[in-house]
């Protein structure tokens, strides 16, 4: 097929005058909302399918096995639950967000794209980190939505957020840190195997073991002190409290320890930037 | 100012060393072939321009910008068509395009991006998914992608390759046009009468040295030479020239090699033929196809 029969078009006419380049913020934005576009385009994989995840957790723990769990305050096992969800949906989501949309882009060849383009590294990281935080954000809300329901379906009552602001800060430090890690981890990897691996043997015990089923009186001393060795127990207990008003760590040091998390990821990302690769695989 | 200027580029992997102290510079508004048979290095050099590899050593400066990461005045300024097709998981060319512009820095860039859909024939493709398209119209993609912000240089690693016939000489057209409207062009090819037609000059590179660079037509004429036929109308003379390679006592006529630099007239003042014996001369010039092989010795090279 030829190109075109219009011969007589002049390369440069149809966009005279050139629009100029914003190089400060335009890319950025443009990349965030490719980051955004990638993952509502397939919302039933990237939104649906953690709902679904969270419903069957409710279900399972929250309404069978949950009337003979004791939590010591007199609250329900299913409140002392729904903040642990929202955390680990919202920290899981961001951290496969980001890493899926590297690894996906590496595969494609797309990655080289924003190597070649006027991104900074700065750009690249917050842009993608954003874009999981978001789908974080959405997956956590959507899971508060679902645990309202089975409680008010339970006891008949609604949970009310006792720190709306502090659940802002938890969340938001949590998904970007944790889409700063999958963003790390994607950079590296070298297969798509190599990821799950880091998700299996890595990234899930760590959330599992990180205070989302239990309270630290279940457990013995010795895995009561492994537990505050694992930083995402002080996410994970930040969302509680924001939402509670009570649970196993000062809120405080959740809230230091948080931000330290957060920096160290971000370190991290950037480390993985300049030190992994943007080619395809 | 110079669009581009390499200076003592090195690039290894490893041990290997890819690219070997290659320098040169490209003028304002020319196109400029990069040469060389497979794993030459063509591709390594153009990835350091893009800053997709690391150079090990040397620089590269744009417009007198020098390129690096964080450069993003000279990245702006570039346009890349890599070598290899790029897949888009979910998206439409037309969406692709318009985040590509503003990677760029381009807002709202819809008036262009319909104009190199037209030209690049994927119009009635554009709301299609990349997987979805045929090779030849993910390379036109990528010709678009690396148009969209007008760049004052382009990079175009194989654009023709996988493009059908037809479609090529469109091309073709279309990269003369975009040199006449002030873009300046590097491109890599293996088809060289595709070099031969584009480019005003060429460089030829081998195991990652630059072995030879200049205007296309010098080049021709420096490094092969011309066939001349001369069809006699009586039997063939004894002729003892040193020039002559072949004569062919059915068809009546002679083949003579000479160098670029020989006058026909010179040639048949030597051979004293009575003209009104000569029936035909045919000359055939050298080819650019020629002046390659020549230059990497033997031919068995090319595929090594
Ligand atoms: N990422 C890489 N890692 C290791 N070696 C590489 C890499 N990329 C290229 N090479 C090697 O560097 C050399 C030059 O490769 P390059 O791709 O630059 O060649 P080329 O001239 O573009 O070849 P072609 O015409 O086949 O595209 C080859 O020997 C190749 O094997
Ligand atoms: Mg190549």
């Amino acid at each position: 097929m030829p190109l075109s029969n219009s011969w007589g078009i002049k390369m440069n006419s149809p966009a005279k005058p050139f629009v100029s380049q914003e190089l400060t913020w335009t890319p950025f934005f443009s990349l965030l909302k490719r980051e955004v576009q990638r993952f509502l385009k397939v919302a039933v994989q990237t939104l649906l399918a953690p709902m679904i995840n969270s419903g069957l957790y409710l279900l399972i723990f929250g309404l069978s096995l949950g009337s003979r769990i004791q939590i010591s305050d007199g609250t329900s096992y299913l409140s002392f639950l729904i903040p642990g969800l929202i955390m680990m949906g919202c920290l899981n989501n961001a951290f496969s967000n980001s890493s899926s949309s590297v690894v996906g882009s590496k595969y494609g060849g797309e990655l080289e794209d924003y190597k070649a383009a006027p991104l900074s590294s700065q750009q690249i990281i917050w842009a993608i980190s954003l874009g999981g935080l978001f789908r974080g954000l959405l997956v956590g809300l959507v899971t508060f939505i679902v645990g309202e329901a089975f409680l008010y379906f339970q006891n008949g009552e609604f949970l009310s957020i006792q720190h709306p602001v502090l659940l802002v800060f938890f969340l938001t430090v949590g998904g970007l840190s944790f889409a700063k890690l999958g963003l790390s981890a994607a950079f590296w990897a070298k297969s798509f195997d190599h990821l799950a691996a880091f998700g299996t043997f890595i990234l899930m015990p760590l959330i599992y073991l990180g205070g989302v089923f239990y309270s630290l009186e279940h457990l013995s001393p010795f895995w009561q002190t492994l537990t505050q060795f694992n930083p995402l127990f002080y996410f994970i207990n930040g969302v509680r409290y924001s939402i509670l008003g009570a649970s196993d760590v000062n809120v405080w040091m959740a809230f230091g320890i948080s931000l330290i998390m957060l920096l160290l990821f971000h370190g991290f990302a950037l480390f993985s930037l300049k030190g992994g690769s943007f080619n395809r695989w | 100012m110079i669009p581009l200027k390499v200076s003592n580029l090195v690039k290894k992997y490893g041990d290997l060393e890819a690219v070997k102290n290659v320098s040169f510079e490209i003028q304002s508004g020319e196109i400029f072939g990069l040469l060389g048979p497979n794993g030459a290095g063509k591709t390594s050099i153009i990835s350091s321009i893009t800053t997709i590899e690391k150079p090990t050593s040397g620089s590269i400066e744009l417009f007198g910008g020098r390129v690096e990461r964080e450069n993003k005045a000279a990245k702006a300024i570039l346009g890349v068509v890599p070598q290899e097709l790029v897949n888009h998981g979910f998206f439409s060319a037309f969406e692709v395009l318009e985040f590509h512009s503003g990677y760029y820095g381009i807002r709202s860039n819809k008036k262009h991006i319909e104009f190199l859909l037209n030209k690049l024939g994927l119009w009635e493709h554009r709301d299609k998914k990349i997987k979805q398209m045929s090779g030849g119209m993910k390379r036109r993609l990528l010709i678009a992608k690396a148009l969209v912000h007008q760049p004052k240089l382009l990079l175009l690693d194989e654009p023709t390759a996988g493009v059908d016939i037809e479609l090529r000489a469109s091309l073709w057209d279309f990269v003369r046009e975009l040199r006449d409207s002030g873009t300046t062009i590097l491109l890599t090819t293996h088809y060289l009468e595709e070099a031969e037609e584009l480019c005003d000059r060429v460089g030829v590179i081998n195991h990652g040295k630059l072995i030879k660079i200049g205007p296309t037509k010098q080049l021709i004429k420096e490094l092969t030479s011309r066939q001349v036929a001369i069809y006699l109308k009586n039997k063939l003379p004894p002729c003892q020239h040193i020039n002559l390679i072949k004569s062919n006592a059915q068809e009546k006529s002679m083949l003579f090699e000479i160098s670029n630099q020989t006058g026909i007239g010179e040639l048949l003042a030597q051979l004293k033929f009575p003209m009104e014996d000569i029936i035909d001369i045919q000359i055939q010039e050298g080819r650019l196809e020629d002046a390659f092989v020549k230059l990497l010795g033997d031919k068995n090279e090319l595929t090594s």
